[in-house]
């Protein structure tokens, strides 16, 4: 009675299983060139995964008015990662293997990078990665490329700039504290600053981490008040650096200079809601409405971004991460224009070996695939409103502090008088 | 002796043909999303073993899944272990905890022993994310080992998991149709009734906790080499927890094909869905299809099947 019963079981699941597979492949015109990735839509990292996609949607769309890539069109085929990195293998070997795509992308994140890594090098496939710290440093692929400017050491990127201002304030400070939560970025992002505390002789009174999860950040705060640091570097993600901040302003901490590593403090929304706290934190940019940020063509591409990204409502602003897509798509255009082909070892080699004109500037890759020589920001919040999104269009708001050749304002020093 | 020999060669023929499925070299996509489907065949039948049949509702499933790949991690990392090792040890310690749990936990009933299951899961995340040799919270990239059979490690794994579902389900139906299955369903029933009746309580809740976190683990062991990476967030996804139950329940929790029915029909659904639709729609999907189950055949398909039949 329960044999025959369990055969159709197995039967039918097996029917199920392939029916659901073969439901997947569609219709594939050879025509347009098809450019593949995985983004975060959905989960934690969404917030920038949406307007990462829109910027890239934008280069494909002007891409296509100017005639497309080598005369055929280009079309993006992208799938949720959900911000899980147990989907990416998945949907790259989908991409790969029943969309055909012709070249790939990453996500956004580290850790949606790292699962890509694997196939990419199996594949021999040319990779640019957004925003991801360190992906290559196990690997070494000379295939892989990435995009945010944290250059050849990413692990003191955020550090350098932070601990090398504070060094030149006079009276010099003394005592540091370092802070962040126990997750990927903020964990070696400390590291980084370890090195170069030690580099600069400073004294850590201070060092500890939290858990992602925390909710109430005054403890940790009060704690660190307890030490008495003149500098602060703080390592965290966006809810914890608002409420690092939040905590900070409502226990009235107050040391000489304090931020560094804080994710999130760079989105619109967050730089809206927080208002005059911003102000007196010196932290890590990317990008910044400042004169000696305007590129070529980047207000051109703020004039496209920002009413779609208004439309779709998506991070209105965009200055951390968009520009930098968008960027990435044009190194990979401009690689298939040159090499006039789609060979993934051609391009790759292309890449490597110039330098690229894009939207952030002139783009040199170097070991590991990252940029040759960092570009990381330290930009200071002056002056901040509270309430006013318009603000932040202007130039004076986040001046850019180092690095001295895209130097735009001077540091308000101690952090007790930017607060005024 | 009949059933069991029967039983044995459709698990050899299963086997077989996820064989020759590796063989054909199909689409390499199937093999992505046969794993997936498969592995959730391991982990729903897991725990059936304790929520169907015994009754206790386990919500640490991530736990014990991700004590499985972790375990995996660290032999990877010591001595490059083999994969037959991984699955075997990644069971064996997921077992420890099934019985260390069990020995703890068991004294409480219903929803406290649910609670207890969810706070292990989390308790258990904390300390991988403080451990820096499995990469603690930052994560863990891991090389596949080079030339596995089939020529394609996904390939290879994809079988491996076929194997993994066929011997899941084989013990499962085992256990369900001997004594154990029988004691397990009477104390589902009536916890102290069966007591009384003289069936052996705790160690039968001792057995299923064991057996249940063995097979979770083992199906967690493959894990590192699927995904290549491994960070705490994506091993102790809630997803593991939410499907677990997910499946049984749309399947019929009381018989050994009900948690196979649901995870290939729930399985296949969420790759469908993550590739065509949107994967927001993913959890969704499970969230309705569950509430519609449990409001209109809260046995599962099995018990409206039965019905249908009108038995």
């Amino acid at each position: 009675m329960n044999r025959p019963r369990a055969l159709i079981g197995i039967v039918v699941a097996t029917l199920v299983l392939i029916a659901a597979v073969g439901l997947i492949p569609v219709a594939r015109a050879a025509d347009p060139i098809r450019i593949g990735l995985g983004m975060a839509l959905t989960g934690g990292l969404s917030a920038n995964g949406k307007p990462a996609l829109l910027a890239m949607q934008i280069w494909k769309d002007e891409i296509n008015k100017k005639g497309g890539l080598l005369g055929r069109p280009v079309e993006l085929i992208y799938y949720d990662d959900q911000t899980n990195p147990a989907t990416v293998p998945g949907i790259y070997t989908k991409l790969l293997d029943v969309d055909k795509v012709d070249l790939v992308v990453s996500g956004y994140g580290t850790n949606l990078i790292a699962p890509l890594m694997p196939i990419a090098i199996e594949r021999k496939l040319t990779v640019i990665g957004v925003f991801g710290l360190a992906n290559n440093e196990k690997y070494k692929y000379p295939n892989y490329f990435q995009i945010s400017p944290t250059g050849p050491d990413p692990a003191t990127s955020t550090a350098t700039g932070f601990f090398e201002l504070a060094a030149k304030q006079t009276p010099k400070p003394q005592t540091v504290a370092i802070v962040g939560a126990d997750a990927e970025y903020p964990q070696t992002a400390l590291v980084g600053a370890r090195e170069i505390i030690k580099h600069h002789g400073f004294k850590t009174v201070y060092d500890k981490t939290y858990p992602p999860s925390t909710v109430d950040y005054t403890p940790i705060v009060r704690a660190i008040k307890a030490t008495n640091p003149d500098i602060l570097f703080v390592a965290s993600y966006p809810p914890d650096s608002v409420g690092m901040l939040r905590a900070a302003h409502e226990v009235g901490l107050q040391p000489k200079i304090m931020g560094g590593g804080m994710v999130g403090l760079q989105f619109t929304t967050i730089m809206n809601s927080m208002g005059s706290k911003l102000n007196g934190i010196v932290n890590y940019d990317y990008w910044v409405p400042e004169k000696t940020m305007m590129f070529p063509g980047i207000a051109e591409f703020f004039k496209e971004y920002q009413p779609r990204a208004t439309k779709e409502g998506v991070d209105t602003l965009g200055y951390y991460l968009p520009p930098y897509a968008y960027a990435a798509m044009q190194i990979l255009g401009d690689a298939v224009t040159t090499t006039k082909g789609l060979d993934q070892q051609k391009i790759a080699d292309h890449i490597r070996s110039h330098e690229f004109s894009t939207i952030v500037g002139k783009v040199k890759f170097g070991k590991n695939g990252e940029w040759a020589k960092g570009r990381t920001l330290m930009v200071q919040y002056q002056k901040v409103q509270d309430g006013n999104i318009e603000q932040f269009r202007q130039p004076g708001k986040k001046p850019v502090l180092y690095p001295e050749e895209l130097k735009s304002g001077n540091i308000i020093y101690p952090y007790s008088a930017a607060l005024k | 002796m009949r059933h069991t020999a029967g039983t044995l060669l459709v698990g050899l023929a299963v086997v077989a043909a996820g064989i020759a499925v590796a063989m054909l070299r199909v689409n390499p996509y199937l093999y992505f999303a046969g794993y997936v489907i498969l592995q959730y065949v391991v982990i729903a039948t897991a725990w059936n073993i304790l929520g169907g049949y015994g009754g206790y509702v386990n919500f640490g499933t991530p736990a014990f899944f991700a004590l499985g790949a972790y375990t995996a991690v660290v032999l990877i990392q010591w001595i490059r272990a083999p994969l037959p090792v991984l699955l075997l040890a990644g069971g064996l310690v997921s077992a420890l905890l099934g019985l260390g749990i069990g020995y703890l936990t068991l004294r409480l009933r219903g929803v406290f022993f649910s609670i207890a299951t969810l706070a292990l899961s989390i308790v258990l995340q904390t300390m991988i994310m403080n451990w820096d040799y499995v990469g603690g919270s930052r994560g863990l990239s891991v090389l596949r080992p080079s030339g596995p059979p089939f020529g394609n490690y996904v390939v290879f794994l994809f079988t491996v998991m076929v194997a993994l579902a066929v011997g899941a389900v084989t013990v499962a139906r085992f256990i369900e149709r001997s004594w154990i299955g029988r004691g397990l369903s009477a104390l589902r029933d009536n916890e102290e009734a069966a007591e009384c009746m003289g069936v052996p309580t705790l160690r039968l809740k001792l057995f299923a906790t064991t057996v249940s976190g063995f097979l979770l683990g083992v199906a967690g062991a493959p894990f590192p080499y699927y995904v290549t990476f491994v960070e705490p967030n994506s091993a102790f996804a809630i997803d593991y927890a939410v499907n677990a139950l997910a499946m049984p329940m749309i399947g019929g929790t009381t018989s050994w094909i009900g948690p196979v029915i649901g995870a290939v029909l729930l399985g296949s659904a969420q790759q469908l869905a993550t590739v065509t639709i949107s994967s927001e729609m993913n959890l969704f999907i499970v969230g309705v299809v569950l509430v519609a189950f449990v409001v209109l055949a809260p046995e599962g398909i099995l018990g409206l099947v039965r019905r249908l039949r009108g038995r």
